[in-house]
């Protein structure tokens, strides 16, 4: 097959992706005009990650971050609240805040002193004499707010968009899963240290899509890596009876079903230990069927940037910066009821595995750089890639597993709903009009009480 | 029954020449009080330790009540720039401010903070 046509912004992004068959073209990776599309379509529209609640403790608490290419503030009220908005200020534009975190009892514009609250109202400015009385409305001026701001179990996400979806029916079923990662034990979870920070020249999507349901890689690409932290033990060959990809509205989680694959790249007999005295507990508040996913082959990505590794406790967003150039940002994600011994070592092991220098980082991010640059070509770009692993693996209401389910962890599956979520965004006028993929089961529900559909 | 109290700034003064703001009570450490009477600028009352000050509330340096900034030990930073007052002496402390507070001597009658009436412009 063969891709052609120039590529306009604005209308038919379903032909770039041909989920019936499989393909996908090569021109989403490095195409200027349909990164500025996914700009405005998706990380302007979508519910951005922006902190984890442990992150933001006290009042007048702050970090930085990006929406999409925007710079914003988040920053932790008196009234606990936690208010998100663009990091520049109203007067030229100036960036207000250069910290990546700390505590501040307000932020002051470098240029002409502007000074702003912490939730980002201006409250006074330098010299304020040079304004006549109906000059400017201070109690209308300010640095631009989010349009909403919400968590779900201490994961903080803020859109840009009022008629974004809320965050549960943004999340939907994917709750599901996602209790495995943020309440498998009571207290919940933590971010542990500060934020890694790293440049790729490569296509945002690539480290996303991969994360999203790229066990395929691990085997090949990793094998030194796996080697080298299981003792000489290469990476197993996977069960592909039982285990599963999973969809819900483009996030994906990847796993398998045997508990430790995961788990034991980290190299930890103390790890190891601690999640297998925590199982019977996890089976009691989530089920056997999901106290038996946690710790395997597995990965994950949330819609549209944000993945982790569930058991290996690394959580990431994937920052764009460009059609060839994305920022990762690192956190180490553990149970808050850990000892702190524990939790240091967990530290450790994340950093000599998924740290910038890791065992199994380094592998990725240059193959991702050259899928990137590579598919630039004029020529090589007119041929699309293959996404066709497993397509013909679906499995039908599924007893337990909520979400469109494939069979076998070895699959692009999650990758094509990923790029079907993708053609949604980038072609909804209104995102009032996104449709849930698929019709889920369990909203309005509190996922952890649904225990009683957990027989393997 | 005594008419004349002692006053922080050394002096004696009468009881009918002060102006009270508020009970000695109302005023705790690190949570100065804003105080509006007739005929008066704006006030803060602040309290370190077992001593009691009184200034003006409005920074000099750009608008804003220094009640609503944050009083540390002797200190009092303004919530708008981040410039600092000594509240014992009204002088400025930290950029942005320069012109120092205006301050008042305090006397404290039955439990009462006054200042002089005559100290009010």
């Amino acid at each position: 097959m063969t891709a052609n046509g120039q590529v306009n912004s604005g209308e038919d992004f379903g032909r770039f992706i041909d989920l019936r068959k499989g393909w996908v073209d090569r021109r989403i990776f490095s195409d200027e005009k349909i990164y500025q599309r996914e700009l405005q379509q998706i990380f302007a529209r979508s519910w951005n990650f922006v902190a984890h609640e442990s992150q933001l403790p006290r009042a007048g608490d702050f970090l930085t971050t990006y929406m999409g290419e925007d710079p914003v503030i988040v920053a932790r009220q008196r009234d606990q609240s936690i208010k998100v908005f663009i990091n520049s200020c109203p007067h030229r534009g100036n960036r207000v805040c250069f910290a990546d975190a700390g505590n501040a009892r307000r932020f002051v514009c470098n240029y002409h002193g502007w000074a702003f609250d912490t939730a980002g109202k201006l409250s006074g400015m330098h010299a304020e004499y040079a304004y006549d009385e109906n000059d400017i409305d201070k109690s209308q001026t300010r640095m631009q707010p989010v349009a909403k701001v919400a968590a779900y179990k201490g994961l903080v996400f803020a859109t840009f968009d009022p008629d974004t979806p809320s965050l549960d029916d943004w999340l939907g079923d994917f709750r599901w899963y996602l209790d495995m990662l943020l309440d498998n034990e009571e207290g919940g979870t933590e971010f542990i240290g500060g934020c890694i920070r790293s440049e790729f020249p490569a296509n945002w999507k690539f480290g996303a899509e991969n994360f999203v349901g790229d066990a395929y890689h691990a085997g090949w690409t990793h094998d030194s890596g796996a080697r080298a932290t299981t003792g000489g033990i290469p990476f197993p060959d996977i069960d592909m009876e039982n285990s599963f990809h999973s969809s819900v509205n483009g996030h994906g989680w990847e796993f398998g079903t045997e508990g430790v694959g995961d788990i034991s790249l980290l190299g930890s007999p103390a790890v190891m230990e601690y999640y297998e005295k925590l199982r019977p507990k996890m089976a009691d508040r989530l089920g056997k069927m999901r106290s038996q996913i946690w710790g395997s082959v597995a990965s994950v990505s949330l819609f549209p940037n944000i993945s982790f590794l569930p058991g290996i406790s690394t959580f990431r967003i994937w920052l764009p910066k460009g059609p060839e150039k994305f920022e990762l940002r690192t956190w180490v994600i553990v149970n808050k009821a850990m000892p702190e011994d524990l939790k240091r070592e967990i530290t450790k092991r994340v950093m000599l595995t998924f740290g910038p220098g890791g065992l199994f980082e380094m592998d990725d991010g240059e193959n991702w750089s050259n899928c990137t640059t590579v598919n630039r070509g004029e020529v090589t770009r007119r041929q699309l890639l293959h996404y066709g692993s497993g397509i013909s693996r679906r499995v039908d209401d599924h007893p337990i597993l909520p979400g469109t389910v494939f069979r076998g962890q070895y699959s692009d599956a999650n990758q094509r709903l990923f790029y079907e979520r993708w053609v949604d965004l980038m072609e909804a006028k209104s995102v009032k009009d996104l449709p849930q993929r698929p019709e889920p089961r369990m909203t309005g529900r509190e996922t952890r009480e649904l225990v009683g559909v957990s027989a393997l | 029954m005594a008419s004349t109290y002692p006053s922080s700034d050394g002096s004696v003064v009468d009881r009918s020449d002060l102006v009270f703001l508020c009970p000695v009570d109302d005023v705790v450490e690190g949570e100065p009080l804003a105080v509006e009477v007739e005929g008066c600028p704006p006030l803060a009352v602040y309290r370190i330790g077992e001593q009691y000050f009184v200034t003006s509330n409005v920074c000099t340096h750009s608008y804003s009540l220094l009640t609503e900034g944050y009083q540390e030990g002797d200190q009092i930073e303004c919530a708008v720039h981040g410039g600092t007052f000594d509240i014992r002496t009204g002088e400025a402390t930290a950029f942005p401010c320069q012109e120092p507070l205006v301050t008042y001597p305090v006397t404290v009658v039955d439990g009462r903070i006054g200042i002089p009436t005559a100290g009010i412009s």
